[in-house]
């Protein structure tokens, strides 16, 4: 790879400035749809975009008693972990720009990096309610991410590749949705574990530890924060989409994918409570682990 | 029995209409008739008997008789103060208060048109000159 | 931070800004991980001086300052007042008054009860339930608005009567909006008692005895949630509800979900007064006059708001203006409630706890807050807080020593 197709990739696409404007716009698109299952109108499609600007322009508060370092690092470390990931993810369709074996697993823990840095963040603040939102952030990703890897690595072993690019070749052709239901099922729902969507907010439940983990945030680092979510909901998107869905095979067929998993995730946030945190660790260790051994037990009978 | 998704009925049909966020300042709905505006007084059927201005909980009332005979009064409303309560409209026995349902948007970028001062121009004039204070206390 | 014994308690404070009460009031859980292990309650930061400032008005500005003690119950305050000053003047405000006075009562606890469900919905994160509950409360507010002229001030009362008639064509809007509204509320309560996910976050949690609930004087929907029978539109029926009477709705379980049942089914039992009465309005006059010095005397009202019961003092000294004002409402009677049900729950039900019991910080912040100090021991070598049997025997002391 030359260093000028390189820099491309790394800052316009399908890194840097496509993901961002992507990830923001899937982020309205979630919102949107949200409200309009709830009878609203919704923000109107820049919104998030504005968000982020007003947060950039802000003044960034650094609160007493926290590690200045870490705490200006954390939300870095958070986006810079999303934008990595997206090289080795085929988005829009298109083949990832980097590849090796054995990228699913450095995917799937830069995803990871941006919980992890939350909570990391959260425990660096003397906040009251950012060490309740650490906690809890912590204690969820222990939960849903064993049986969300389980279900990705589902996929894989059907392939025989821990390539992204070779697991997306093979579900091209098969549509493992039909072949691993429960794995995209427990894939889906860890995917809103792991973006704390509802029923999962418990980590940032306003109504109990204002914002959690990120309660003392504000200005960039909050922005940052935010914008990994945008990508990670964009690369997750993505990854199940081309895992389970048939394989992304042109932009279009990426766009109406994704799209049509938002929807169903959106129709979930719509339709659940909140669980609280042990329902939550109590629900992924009982029923979700549960749900992706049987479905490795169907695979290796089958 | 576990039952999942109660609401799914009603975010279905959400789907496929209209939210029902009213688009305020483009689109706005009929006020009601009995919606308490803004007060509109009429001086020709006034006594001059103050009971309006003793009961207004908010003193946003002031009334000058300078003529009880001639029917030369001022009444000084102060939009502001006013609670849209209506106990003016139940205290005048005479009908001369009534509360305009139309006017409702009541913002203003500046404050003395706060106040509204009802009254022939004259007795306004006499009014206002009489009562210095009222006039200082407008202009702070 | 220094490792001492107050360093390893942690405490969640809550409020008095914080998203889960939008209006000001200081708790503080001490929390062992997720487990509240003891609750501790401040309140206060609303009182806004109303007793005092009615002592300087006249008797028909009071009607109105009374009103704005409360947002969301604002005519039970200005019914309560009214009844008082009728009583203490002697006469009594015609039966159609009494009559739209209860609608109008009625369709206040709708809308009380409406916007409790969403609120409460949303602290467990179901904010599917808290749009759609508060989209339909919004019919009760336009009927309201279109009845009284006003969407939450409604200013139904004058001394002496109310200031509107219910129309045949006003009382067929009134009937359409409930019968929407009983479809709605059909439903609601089929969500809240089978939606599986909500169940989790309301069976069994808060559970308060019926022992417990009398001990803490619960009042209100709280109360009959935990069977206690305190409804007074029952027990002691004022204006139209001696001709109108309505059913108690109890529940045996205590728990938060029999409070969201209460409640729901209370909407239905409001539908049902309001359409009877709807029907046999009686004929006559609005309003009879008042006289601007009302006589002197004392006079208790206790009615049934939408939280409980809400309690009027008034004293008056035969001059125009009253000498002394009292009120209590249900929220301060409940707080005790919430601080001892929170304990021992995850700190995620807290919020839960708390919005069952409807809470209305505003209007319970009048009364004097004692705080306990630790040791508490006064110069005169008496706790600060004494209990009644304690203070009984000091007054003995007392007055054997002179």
């Amino acid at each position: 790879m030359s260093t000028l197709s390189a820099l491309f990739a790394i800052s316009i696409f399908p890194g840097g400035l496509f993901l961002l404007s992507s990830g923001l716009l899937y982020e309205w698109g979630n919102r949107k749809l949200l409200a309009l299952l709830q009878n609203r109108v919704g923000p109107r499609w820049f919104q998030p975009l504005a968000d982020t600007i007003k947060l950039l322009a802000k003044e960034e508060v650094i609160p007493t008693g926290t590690n200045k370092f870490l705490f200006i690092g954390l939300p870095m470390v958070a986006l810079a972990g999303g934008l990595t990931a997206a090289l080795y993810v085929p988005l829009a369709g298109l083949a990832p720009s980097a590849s090796f074996d054995g990228d699913l697993i450095m995917v799937f823990y830069l995803l990871s990096l941006l919980t992890l840095c939350m909570g990391l963040a959260g425990t660096n603040t003397v906040s009251r309610f950012s060490l309740i939102g650490a906690t809890r952030t912590l204690t969820q990703v222990f939960s849903y991410e064993a049986p969300f890897l389980l279900a990705l690595l589902g996929v894989a072993a059907a392939a025989g590749s821990w390539q992204i690019s070779n697991i997306t070749a093979y579900s091209g052709q098969h549509w493992l949705i039909l072949t691993q239901p429960l794995g995209f099922l427990v894939a889906l729902i860890g995917l809103m574990g792991k973006l704390e969507m509802p029923p999962f907010d418990a980590p940032e439940a306003h109504t109990e530890i204002v914002a959690g983990a990120l309660t003392e945030y504000s200005g960039r680092g909050l922005a940052f924060f935010h914008l990994g979510k945008a990508i990670e909901l964009v690369i997750g998107l993505t990854l199940i989409a081309a895992f389970f869905l048939g394989g992304l095979s042109n932009p279009l067929w990426f766009l109406i994918k994704t799209l049509a998993l938002l929807f169903i995730m959106v129709v979930l946030q719509a339709l659940l409570a909140r669980l609280r945190i042990d329902q939550t660790v109590g629900l992924w260790w009982r029923y979700g682990v549960l749900l992706v051994l049987v479905q490795w037990l169907l695979m290796v009978l089958l | 029995m576990k039952r999942f998704f109660t609401m799914l009925p009603d975010i279905t049909r959400s789907l496929f209409r209209r939210p029902v966020t009213e688009n305020y300042p483009a689109v706005q709905s009929e006020t009601p008739e009995r919606l308490r505006g803004a007060l509109k007084w009429d001086p020709s059927t006034c006594t001059g008997c103050g009971l309006c201005v003793m009961d207004c909980p908010a003193e946003a009332l002031e009334l000058t008789v300078l003529d009880r005979k001639a029917k030369r009064f001022v009444m000084v409303y102060h939009v502001d103060r006013c609670t849209f309560c209506g106990q003016c409209v139940m205290s005048c026995k005479q009908g001369s208060i009534v509360m305009n349902n139309q006017s409702w948007e009541l913002a203003a970028l500046d404050r003395n048109s706060f106040a509204t001062i009802f009254g022939a121009p004259e007795d306004v004039k006499e009014a206002l000159a009489n009562k210095p204070e009222d006039g200082a206390a407008k202009s702070e | 931070m220094p490792d001492t014994a107050a360093s390893k308690r942690f405490t969640v404070p809550i409020g008095p800004q914080h998203p889960a009460l939008k209006e000001p009031g200081h708790f503080e859980f001490t929390v062992d991980g997720e487990i509240v292990t003891n609750a501790y309650v401040r309140l206060g930061y609303a009182h806004r001086g109303i007793e005092k400032a009615a002592e300087s008005r006249n008797w028909v500005q009071n009607l109105y300052l009374l009103e704005r003690v409360c947002g969301i119950c604002s005519h039970i305050h200005g019914f309560a007042y009214s009844l008082a000053v009728e009583r203490l003047a002697n006469i009594e405000a015609p039966p159609r008054a009494q009559a739209i006075r209860v609608i109008v009562a009625e369709l206040e606890r709708i809308h009380s009860h409406l916007l409790w469900m969403g609120v409460s919905a949303h602290e467990a994160g179901f904010d599917t339930l808290f749009m759609y509950s508060w989209r339909d409360r919004e019919t009760i507010m336009d009927v309201l608005e279109g009845l009284t002229g006003n969407r939450v001030n409604y200013s139904a009362n004058v001394l002496g009567g109310v200031k509107f008639d219910v129309t045949p064509t006003q009382a067929d809007i009134i009937r359409k909006g409930l019968t929407f509204l009983e479809e709605r509320t059909k439903h609601y309560l089929d969500v809240i008692m089978h939606d599986t996910m909500f169940l989790q976050r309301t069976r069994g949690i808060g559970v308060m005895t019926r022992s417990q609930a009398e001990v803490m004087g619960a009042l209100g929907p709280t109360a009959r949630a935990s069977n206690v029978q305190r409804d007074l539109r029952v027990e002691a029926p004022y204006a139209a509800y001696k001709d109108f009477p309505v059913q108690m709705v109890l529940d045996t379980r205590g728990d938060l979900e029999a409070r969201f049942e209460v409640r729901i089914n209370e909407l239905f039992e409001s539908y049902r007064l309001i359409n009877q009465i709807l029907d046999n309005l009686p004929e006559g006059e609005l309003n009879v006059r008042v006289p601007r010095r009302i006589p002197a005397g004392e006079m208790i009202v206790r009615l049934e708001a939408p939280r409980g019961e809400v309690f009027y003092f008034i004293k008056s000294n035969g001059t125009d203006k009253l000498e002394r004002l009292k009120v209590r409402t249900p929220t301060i009677c409940n707080m005790t409630s919430v601080v001892r049900l929170s304990v021992g729950h995850q700190l995620a039900d807290v919020p839960m706890i708390l919005a069952g019991i409807d809470p209305c910080f505003s209007c319970n912040d009048r009364t004097v807050q004692i705080r306990q100090a630790d040791g508490g021991a006064q110069p005169n070598g008496l706790s600060s807080l004494m209990s009644w049997e304690e203070l009984r025997q000091y007054a003995i002391r007392k007055y054997e020593a002179r």
